[in-house]
């Protein structure tokens, strides 16, 4: 059994490739195998997942690819949105001049990304990296007539390929070193002789690769541009490939997290990103383009987490998000209505000064109680970790005091807080299971020292201060001195217009 | 003590005001997407004829309003037109420019027609000159503005509420420093010093740009066909405003934006004023069609004849009626897709009575529906409310249903809100997995429920009430000879995940479905202390007639029966009938879907239920496309006549019409909204750039008020191009609406006299107009007045 190098869900990778092969037989318009084939594939790939995760850990052999917990999950993750995405499209893109290319490209994105979430060596991770962004910027080129959809496409690439050379740079540094590119052995190893030098610098250069390709700031402005593909890549891209840069982290955690330095980049940037991109999508009207902006804060949220080193919680953060957004972008043609029935109830009993802060207490009341419930259930938890479960909980704040605004009926009071208390519990009890999985696989958090101290408490101390905003809002969003700040915002401060101008984003194309 | 403000000569000031005001009227108000109904997107247009707009068109908007000859010349080919119909077009085109015989016109078959090109804007040779592109980061800016200033509650941070568009835009783009970065370098400073009203702006851009009176209109309406669906959306607001007795400046506001762009580019760039100055000069001229425009406008005319012919064999006589009282009774709307649904109905059994009427019932309601304070106006476009109602559950569900909505809006915005939108992905975002599988099989969206019953609130006296009740009688025909059940049927259209999901709903009720107008209509017939005033309308209703209300689900053909709303004792007398009328309906349905399923891509009969339910769906149903017809007739002229769904028909019988009052109110009304929607069918057909609303698969929506393509930018309003085309061939044949009207000839003259808007529709060839004699064409309207006979044709081929 250990001779043969491939397990059920490294076979998956394959299933769709050759799926994705015949599609590209017949490109054009409404090939006779585009409503089953794709879906027959993505199904059977997630069979294979499936049946790689139930393996996990049984034989993790010594081949490039591995069904680790960790590869397991992500290749199951990836293949169920996979399926949900190709049964999409079969409907969705019926009638298209270019429909089975559309397949065949979806299918094979689909399979590279199979072969990311598992690769265990960094050679096959750096390819199937390389792969992803080649067969995206295709996709993201569907429609090669639209200016804005080759102007979106150059910088996806620009963006992605860059985190490319960082991460072959540090694989190759990394080989160089220690003769190894078999991430787990490189764990060992590091794990018993500590970081050297180069495990210094490769660390930097995975921490940068990881910032560009999850849509970091100041790299985000590829990500919000891409609305230019057809709506199930945006499902796909922001449930399974943005998050990749996450993946690799992850993958890496105790190279990454024997570089304090690299860390605290992670953390700080990961944090700033976060709150970047949570305030500008505030400002945008249009769903898919906030929906885009979300996504840069929640990866941002996911670097804060990795930054912090509560790395099975930015695993549980990365398939949270996948579900949420592909759903999210999948039914973003349900705009119109969601606005026309959350006006219906007439207007939003906006929350004062006394009901913030009783909603703050009352938040930060119901952390202690189930985080005291948790640790005696589940033992102690590390600072950052209850630092993180604080910026969450200021988060739930806000639900809490739309239930007490001084307007708002007895009865939406107790909907609130009912909802309040169980997105707390969901939280903490999701948090259990996620140590519960991956924990055993992924180094604990490091013992904070000053810088790490320092960083959770700007960590905290921000989150508290934009959530303490966000739940005033009403009261001052519409002053006029906030009219010019939001602008601004709703302009993502310019940084896109900035690359715009650097990569020539603004000058005339000429239609192909 | 006072800065001396600049001066303008008032001449030019009211002339250039005049322009801007014509470019403005020139646009096509855009309904919002939550209820929008069609508009004639040539609305503006209307005074001239179609190639008189279409060089205009060409010039404002780079379009044609002709399809590719191409398409003609193969209909010609295949013997759809023939000869006979070129010929007709040829001799009835009033233009002077027209070919001089059939070789010459059938020799232009195959030219090739350039497409059209507008004189260049600023942007335009700006972007030539600097290789920036202007006019896309024009697009991107003022999209960007216009996005948060029209949102209706899309984003979590919108601007103040209530600020007029120009000073909005003012406050915002001498703040947005993305035109400076795009290479405009005091764009912030020529805002702020901008003046402050648009009236004004307009004006001194006006001077900057060296624009003369002539030139001032078509350069204007050029400039707001340049903003797109943000301008339609602003004609809208007017065209609301104006019926309520006011006004509104948002579309001054845009122009004055788009001009302001104008003069700080060429101010940037002076040495594009030469070019800029010849662009200028091309709109001084007067537009006026070109031969090619005409040879278009011609073959038009000719594939309408054609259609004509076919179906005035089609038509062919009316059939006896029957003199027997009906054993069912079904009042439906006027929309196309209630053609095939009435006559599969009426072949369910001998003496099922169909009726056409619009789907209103000629109830103009502003209605609050369940749980909701904000009030729907179910009722056309061109009418204004004038009663209200509501619909309300009994405490406590009431309550219980508004606390559970606002509770969710609640959670909504707990997940859209900046901080919390992280709590939210950790806590709720697995349990999105489930939402995925009950997504991928068809559960996206949960059934709502039926809504409480309607009430007229306040209710009007029973006299009232009877007048209001007898008027919809009249105007559906209806004023004896009743069934024992009459089924009053609206029609809807439930699908999922579509933002125009009320394009395909009725018209005539606004965008929204027509449960609550049937509703309220048979809860009026069905109260005795209304029936007790019936007859004093003329009205003879037995007592033994009951009025159920129905919803004809337009992309499944099913009906559902609003029964509950019936009083017990009225519904136990009448079980027999209902029982037998369900299962007629369902029956009808079966057919229908059979007819139906043919024409969509992919489906069965069996899978239309599905497709409705489907998030994927981009073409849930063909909705109105192929409406090509308008019969106001006696049903005994279009009974068991196989019309393919492309008819209006509404019930119309010219000898009970006393002062022929209903035929003024068909041609008025009905027949207006037809038109429109025809017309705006027509021109996501054939002119989809520009007015139609652009690809499905990349729409991104805006403000809970329309959609974009892509990233950003115009707004686009029209039909997207998955709504007329079906992958290979279009959907919708593009054809101007064929009137038909049985009555006198001189009745319907004077009534076009008295309604000169409704007559230029028709003398200006934006409609067909003949009258039928006994269910066959008779003759034939000429534009300008008069009727010329029409030649007895073969019965149905």
């Amino acid at each position: 059994m250990t001779a043969f190098p491939l397990a059920p869900a490294q076979l998956a990778p394959l299933v769709l490739a050759i799926a994705a092969a015949a599609m590209m037989m017949r490109p054009g318009r409404r090939p006779p195998a585009a409503r089953l084939l794709p879906q027959a594939a993505s199904l059977a790939a997630l069979a294979l997942a499936l049946g790689g995760a139930a393996l996990a850990g049984a034989d993790e052999g010594g081949g490039p690819m591995r069904a680790d917990a960790i590869g397991a999950t992500m290749a199951t993750l990836v293949a169920f949105i996979g399926w949900i995405v190709t049964r999409y499209a079969a409907r969705y893109m019926d009638g298209e001049p270019r429909e089975g290319r559309f397949h065949a490209l979806m299918l094979a994105t689909l399979a590279a990304v199979l072969v990311l979430a598992q690769a265990a060596h960094l050679a096959l991770l750096a390819a199937a990296f390389a792969a992803t962004g080649l067969l995206l910027r295709q996709l993201l080129l569907f429609y090669p007539e639209r200016p804005a959809a080759r102007r979106a496409a150059a910088k996806f690439a620009l963006v992605w390929h860059a985190g490319d050379a960082a991460l072959i740079l540090a694989a190759a540094i990394l080989w160089a070193a220690h003769g190894l590119g078999d991430m787990a052995a490189l764990r060992a190893l590091i794990g018993e002789a500590g970081p050297g030098a180069a495990d210094h610098v490769a660390a930097a250069l995975v921490v940068l690769a990881a910032l560009l390709k999850t849509a970091a700031f100041p790299a985000h402005g590829w990500l919000t541009e891409v609305m230019e593909a057809p709506t199930p890549v945006s499902a796909l891209l922001h449930a399974g490939v943005v998050n990749a840069g996450g993946v690799l982290l992850i993958r890496l955690a105790d190279l990454v997290q024997a570089s304090p330095a690299a860390m605290a980049a992670l953390a700080f940037m990961g944090g700033l990103t976060a709150l970047f991109g949570a305030v500008v999508m505030l400002a945008q009207s249009a769903v898919k383009t906030a929906l885009a902006w979300s996504t840069v804060g929640q990866m941002g949220f996911m670097l804060l987490q990795c930054g912090l080193g509560l790395w099975p919680l930015a695993l549980l953060h990365i398939i949270a998000h996948g579900l949420y957004k592909s759903h999210a972008f999948l039914t973003a043609g349900m705009a119109v209505a969601e606005v026309r029935a959350a006006r219906k109830p007439g207007p939003v009993a906006a929350p004062g000064w006394g009901a913030v802060a009783r909603a703050f207490a009352l938040s930060l009341a119901l952390y202690a109680a189930m985080a005291g419930l948790f640790m005696a259930i589940a033992g102690p938890k590390s600072p950052q970790a209850l630092a993180l479960g604080a910026m969450l909980v200021f988060g739930v704040a806000y639900l809490v005091a739309q239930g007490l605004a001084d307007a708002a009926p007895r009865a939406l009071t107790w909907r609130t807080a009912l909802a309040s208390a169980g997105a707390a519990a969901a939280y903490f009890g999701f948090q259990l299971g996620a140590q519960a999985l991956w924990g055993a696989h992924l180094p604990a958090p490091p013992d904070p020292g000053p810088l790490e101290w320092a960083l959770i408490v700007l960590a905290v101390g921000s989150f508290g201060l934009v959530a303490l905003a966000q739940a005033l809002f009403p009261l001052w969003a519409h002053h006029p001195a906030a009219a010019g700040l939001r602008v601004h915002v709703a302009n993502g401060f310019y940084l896109n217009a900035l690359l715009d101008k650097a990569i020539g984003g603004f000058r005339t194309v000429k239609a192909k | 003590m006072f800065m001396k403000q600049t001066d303008f000569a008032p001449a030019r000031m009211s002339a250039l005001l005049g322009a801007a005001e014509a470019a403005a009227r020139a646009i096509p108000p855009a309904f919002p997407l939550d209820a929008t109904v069609a508009v004639n997107p040539f609305m503006g247009q209307a005074g001239e004829t179609p190639a008189a707009a279409s060089a205009r068109l060409a010039r404002t908007a780079g379009v044609r309003l002709f399809g590719p000859r191409a398409r003609i010349a193969a209909e010609i080919a295949a013997g759809r037109i023939a000869d006979e119909d070129l010929v007709e077009a040829l001799i009835a085109c009033p233009s002077s420019l027209k070919p001089a015989d059939l070789g010459l016109l059938k020799s232009r078959l195959g030219a090739p027609r350039p497409e059209p090109e507008a004189p260049p804007t600023v942007a335009d040779l700006a972007a030539q000159r600097t290789g920036v592109d202007w006019p896309a980061v024009i697009e991107r800016c003022v999209g960007l503005w216009a996005a948060g200033h029209f949102d209706r509650g899309q984003a979590l941070w919108l601007p103040a509420p209530g600020a007029d568009a120009w000073a909005s835009w003012r406050a915002w783009a001498a703040r947005d420093l993305t035109p400076e970065i795009a290479g405009l370098a005091g764009f912030c400073a020529h805002v702020s010093a901008a003046p402050d009203t648009p009236e004004r702006a307009i004006c001194r851009a006006a001077d900057a740009l060296e624009l003369d009176e002539a030139a001032a209109e078509t350069a204007f309406h050029r400039l707001l066909m340049d903003l797109g669906g943000w301008a339609q959306h602003a004609r809208w607001l007017l065209w609301r405003a104006e019926q309520e007795g006011g006004t509104d400046r948002t579309l001054a506001g845009l122009l004055a934006i788009r001009l302001i762009w104008e003069e700080a580019l060429l101010a940037r760039h002076p040495d594009l004023a030469e070019r800029w100055r010849a662009a200028a000069a091309a709109h001084a001229a007067p537009t006026a069609p070109s031969i090619e425009d005409v040879i278009d406008w011609i073959l038009q005319d000719a594939a309408e004849r054609a259609f004509q012919r076919r179906l005035a064999a089609r038509l062919g006589g009316a059939a006896p009626a029957s003199p027997a009282r009906p054993t069912l009774q079904a009042a439906f709307c006027i929309d196309v897709r209630s053609e095939p649904f009435r006559r599969a109905l009426e072949a369910q059994a001998p003496g099922i009575e169909t009726i056409g009427c619009a789907g209103f019932f000629g109830l103009p309601v502003a209605h609050l529906p369940h749980a909701s304070d904000v009030d729907e106006a179910r009722l056309p476009a061109l009418l204004r409310p004038t009663l209200s109602s509501v619909a309300r559950a009994p405490e406590p569900r009431e309550r219980a249903a508004r606390i559970k909505a606002r509770a969710i809006r609640a959670w909504g915005r707990f997940r859209q809100a900046a901080v919390s939108s992280f709590a939210f992905v950790e806590a709720a975002g697995p349990a999105y997995g489930g939402k995925l599988l009950a997504g991928a099989f068809g559960r996206a969206a949960k059934d709502g429920g039926l809504e409480p019953a309607p009430r007229l609130d306040p209710a009007p006296d029973p006299a009232a009430r009877a007048k209001a009740a007898a008027s919809a009688l009249a105007a559906m025909g209806l004023t004896k000879g009743f069934a024992r059940l009459v089924l009053l049927v609206g029609h809807g259209a439930r699908m999922t995940n579509n933002p125009h999901e009320s394009a395909y709903r009725c018209g005539a009720c606004g965008g929204h479905d027509g449960a609550v107008s049937a509703r309220l209509l048979a809860g009026l017939l069905n109260d005795p202390e209304t029936r007790a005033h019936l007859p004093a309308h003329g009205v003879e209703l037995p007592d033994d007639t009951l009025f159920l209300a129905a919803l004809h689900e337009t992309t499944t053909d099913e009906a559902i029966l609003f029964e509950a709303d019936l009083p017990a004792a009225r519904a136990a007398a009448h079980a027999a009938e209902i029982g037998r009328a369900r299962g007629w309906l369902a029956a009808a349905g079966r057919q229908v879907r059979a007819e139906r399923a043919l024409r969509l891509p992919g489906a069965t009969p069996d899978t239309l239920a599905a497709r409705a339910r489907d998030w994927a769906e981009v073409r849930p149903e063909w909705g109105l496309a192929g409406c090509a017809a308008f019969i106001a007739a006696p049903r005994a002229a279009t009974a068991g006549k196989d019309l393919g769904g492309r008819a209006f028909l509404h019930s119309y019988d010219w000898r009970g019409d006393k002062g022929f009052a209903t035929l003024e109110l068909i041609l008025t009304a009905p027949v207006v909204v037809a038109g429109w929607i025809s017309l705006q069918y027509y021109a996501s057909a054939v002119a989809p750039e520009v007015f139609g609303a652009g690809n499905k698969l990349i729409h991104n929506v805006v403000g809970g008020i329309g959609v974009v393509e892509g990233n950003g930018g115009r707004l686009r309003a029209g039909l997207p191009w998955q709504a007329v085309h079906d992958g290979e061939r279009l959907a919708h044949e593009p054809l101007r609406l064929t009137v038909l009207v049985e009555a006198p000839p001189e009745a319907i003259s004077d009534v076009l006299a008295r309604h000169p808007q409704v007559a230029a529709l028709f003398d200006n060839g934006w409609l067909h107009l003949m009258q039928l004699e006994d269910g066959r064409v008779a003759a034939r309207y000429r534009p300008g007045g008069g009727w010329r006979a029409e030649a007895p044709v073969a019965a149905a081929a």
